[in-house]
């Protein structure tokens, strides 16, 4: 039984979607930077995800949320998660109150952080998900995990798991997920094409 | 060439006996890198599996400008390991067929259409014309009987296709997979490996005479 894990954020969407919430709101200069250096690990991950929710929490929740609901998908592996729902497994650190909607698109499951939200606004982030964490529950279950993403938050995941393919499809991997991963694949051809091989 | 097999490229050395400083796939071969010339010869191949170790970034960089839709498979210990652990690596998820490319290997582009047809298993060889090689014995059908470092009829340079499931790993050479599944079919080819620089210095006589 195989399990396939995808990052979210620049690895099934075309664009990152914190710097997308960030030009909306005109604070993406220094989102955008915030964003960069953590996708290469020079800042933890979650120093960087605490801080992002800090700058963009008093924000709308409903136009985020909006918002995100229409960021493009890369459209061949969108295909492939729809053909293979319950075989696929959604990991991402953002919050669940901006993807909600987004993450109606996709009927294969999802986990994400959480926040307590109050007046449309996040107040408290609750919890924070650690994709390492998943990777180990789903290799519990006996499943055969296959973990796919880009980001240096990825990067533990990606050395749990039993296949791990780094994909440079919005940007360069960072470097720490390139230290541990099996496959690296620049195009949704050949990221659909291993993925296909490896059911 | 059908879609059950893939060809695997390995391109994980430090090229240590060449002395160039370089991987073997990103050397200057009169104006392109040797991994381009053979992923030109390789356009029609959809399942392509590179195997990167030393540098690569650098090689995964070279091919990118060529081709994006290559699959690049990590051989993390490309120093205490052989070309057969990079085929196993490179072979394991892929299609039923393995077509096994050293990254050093220049085939004479009609010889390797060639052998992009062919069903089945084989191993291929060529003259001997480098410095420090592996010698194939072969019986009056061409089949291949035996790999020696002492001799043999001709020089074992690849490639080679079998099945996928047949490639274990092990942290020798590729030729030390195919022995335990010999006598093979063999198949003589117009080829030059670089090990050496004096290879090196052959090898870009022998692409003037054979692909300019």
């Amino acid at each position: 039984m195989v399990k396939f894990i995808f990052d979210l954020d620049g690895t099934i969407t075309k664009f990152e979607t914190l710097p997308i919430i960030a030009k909306y709101f005109s604070i993406h200069e220094e989102i955008e930077k915030l964003t960069e250096k953590t996708v290469q690990g020079n800042i933890p991950f979650i120093e960087s995800f605490i801080y992002r929710v800090m700058l963009l929490g008093k924000y709308p929740i409903d136009e985020i949320a909006q918002l995100l609901a229409q960021v493009a998908l890369h459209e061949k592996l969108y295909a492939f998660i729809q053909d293979h729902a319950k075989d696929c497994v959604i990991a991402t650190g953002n919050l669940f109150c901006w993807i909600e909607k987004l993450l109606t698109k996709f009927p294969c499951e999802a986990y994400f952080s959480e926040a307590e939200i109050e007046n449309n606004q996040v107040k408290k982030i609750h919890s924070i998900l650690r994709k390492e964490n998943l990777v180990e529950k789903y290799k519990r279950e006996g499943y055969h995990v296959v973990f796919i993403g880009d980001g240096n938050n990825d990067m533990e995941a990606m050395r749990k798991a039993d296949v791990s393919i780094a994909t440079g499809l919005v940007h360069y991997p960072a470097s720490s997920v390139l230290s541990v991963a099996d496959y690296a694949v620049f195009s949704e051809e050949a990221l659909c094409r291993l993925l296909n091989q490896l059911l | 060439m059908s879609s059950i097999k893939s060809v695997v490229i390995s391109c994980a050395g430090i090229g240590s006996r060449l002395g160039l400083a370089t991987t073997k796939a990103l050397i200057n071969i009169h104006g392109k890198t040797l991994i381009r010339w053979q992923l030109e010869l390789l356009k029609d191949i959809e399942d392509i599996r590179i195997v990167v170790g030393f540098q690569a970034n650098e090689v995964i960089k070279e091919v990118l400008q060529y081709r994006d839709d290559v699959v690049f498979v990590y051989n993390h210990n490309y120093f205490e390991t052989k070309t057969g652990a990079s085929f196993y690596l490179g072979a394991k998820d892929g299609n039923e067929y393995a077509f096994e490319y050293d990254g050093d290997l220049l085939i004479h582009p009609e010889d390797l259409k060639m052998l992009l047809t062919l069903e089945g298993e084989w191993i291929a060889y060529a003259d001997k014309i480098s410095d420090d090689a592996v010698y194939v014995k072969t019986n009056e059908n061409g089949e291949v009987l035996a790999f020696s470092r002492e001799q043999g009829d001709y020089e074992w340079t690849g490639p080679c296709c079998i099945k996928k499931e047949k490639i274990k790993y092990n942290s020798g050479n590729v030729y030390n997979q195919l022995e335990p599944y010999l006598p093979m079919k063999g198949i003589k080819i117009r080829a030059c490996d670089i090990d050496t620089y004096d290879d090196y210095l052959r090898a870009l006589e022998w692409v003037k005479y054979n692909y300019l």
